[in-house]
């Protein structure tokens, strides 16, 4: 049985964010805002989740800003990356997103954050999650999305044309919104909501932008990139097109991230589902006189 | 991790000993089948997927990469 197609490079994955967990509270500041906005979510939702997980921890960051809050007891906190771990603290494991180690039914509350745009089989992913997950648990995630990094996408196409005469993927794919939520659907999410969020980032020059995508472990990781480096001449021809389209008077670049924030519950006889079909006892027509 | 690293992710427990509460949820990745923790060889093994995952500093190395396999 074949697989599910490999985008991304699982072991380049890993391999950056090894790189980047040293060095990893220079560059965080993405991290930390997302992190944020997303624990910003849970106080609105009347509930206490004593046991939950961080999928995707990177060094505790999401650990640090939900600390006494959201009526979480117990936070388990898991990375694809043992460096990133070894920074972090309290309970903690080594884990692929991919082929999760938990066993059903385990936890009120699985929170993600910037982590799950890196998963080749995003739908298997969701229905481990959905297993992990006791009944009307909540699935609360952040992820990079389809309008992340458009500007640099933008430039670095343009410059390779011009410099090599064909081009090869450098920026990552990111999932399309209006997918998420027919994904959170298909794994058997109950209630699913998909929500979309930019946050633009102000930087020197595109390579200091670049500087902190690897110091932030996010380097690309698309399998079929070429080799590790994008020549010196693209990235220059890339970094005067960002400029050239995108810099402000201050000759500054945005950077624009798109953030999709999903949710859904494990289904639980206590959730409003639609009435069977059938099942109305008035006349549509009436209700529209 | 190197002595100069700012936060060397200490948080009070012993190296070696592991969170009962983990030993409870984890399963193999891999066959999401029973895990069987060595103590000694600080070790979780997976009968079925013939694999020992690695507990290092108390931490649960639960990658099939990582992982020992008991045939060799």
């Amino acid at each position: 049985m074949q697989g599910p197609p490999t985008i991304f490079d699982r072991r380049a994955v890993r391999r950056h964010r090894d790189r980047a967990a040293a060095g990893l509270a220079g560059y965080d500041f993405l991290l930390r805002e997302v992190a944020n906005r997303l624990a910003d979510c849970l106080p609105d939702i009347k509930r206490s989740f004593p046991t939950a997980l961080d999928l995707g921890c990177h060094s505790g960051q999401l650990a640090e800003v939900l600390a006494g809050r959201g009526g979480i007891e117990w936070l388990l906190q898991c990375d694809l990356s043992p460096a990133m771990l070894a920074h972090a603290a309290g309970p903690r494991l080594a884990a692929d997103e991919e082929a999760l180690p938990f066993a059903d039914a385990q936890f009120d509350l699985i929170l993600s954050v910037l982590s799950l745009h890196w998963v080749n089989d995003l739908p298997g992913t969701l229905a481990q999650i959905r297993r992990a997950l006791k009944p009307d648990g909540l699935f609360l995630a952040a992820m990079l999305g389809g309008g992340s990094l458009e500007e640099l996408r933008q430039a670095l196409l343009t410059a390779e044309v011009e410099v090599m005469g064909g081009v090869s993927p450098r920026v990552s794919p990111f999932v399309d919104p209006h997918d998420a939520g027919a994904l959170l659907q298909r794994a058997g999410f109950a209630l699913p909501v998909v929500d979309t969020d930019r946050i633009v980032l102000s930087y020197a020059d595109p390579f200091a932008m670049m500087a902190e995508l690897r110091g932030l472990g996010e380097s690309n990781a698309v399998a079929g990139r070429q080799d590790h480096f994008t020549p010196r001449g693209v990235l220059q021809a890339g970094a005067r097109h960002y400029h050239q389209t995108h810099g402000d008077r201050n000759g500054r670049i945005p950077a624009t991230f798109q953030i999709i924030t999903l949710s859904g519950w494990a289904p639980h006889e206590s959730q409003p589902k639609p009435l069977p079909r059938g099942s109305g006892q008035m006349p549509l027509a009436d209700a529209l006189d | 991790m190197s002595d100069e690293s700012p936060n060397d992710g200490r948080d009070g427990t012993a190296a070696d000993s592991i969170d009962p509460k983990l030993l409870e949820i984890l399963v193999c990745p891999l066959t999401k089948g029973p895990l069987r923790y060595d103590r000694e060889a600080q070790e979780l093994v997976s009968e079925q997927a013939r694999l020992a995952y690695p507990i290092r500093e108390g931490i649960p190395i639960m990658l099939v990469d990582e992982a020992r396999s008991l045939d060799d």
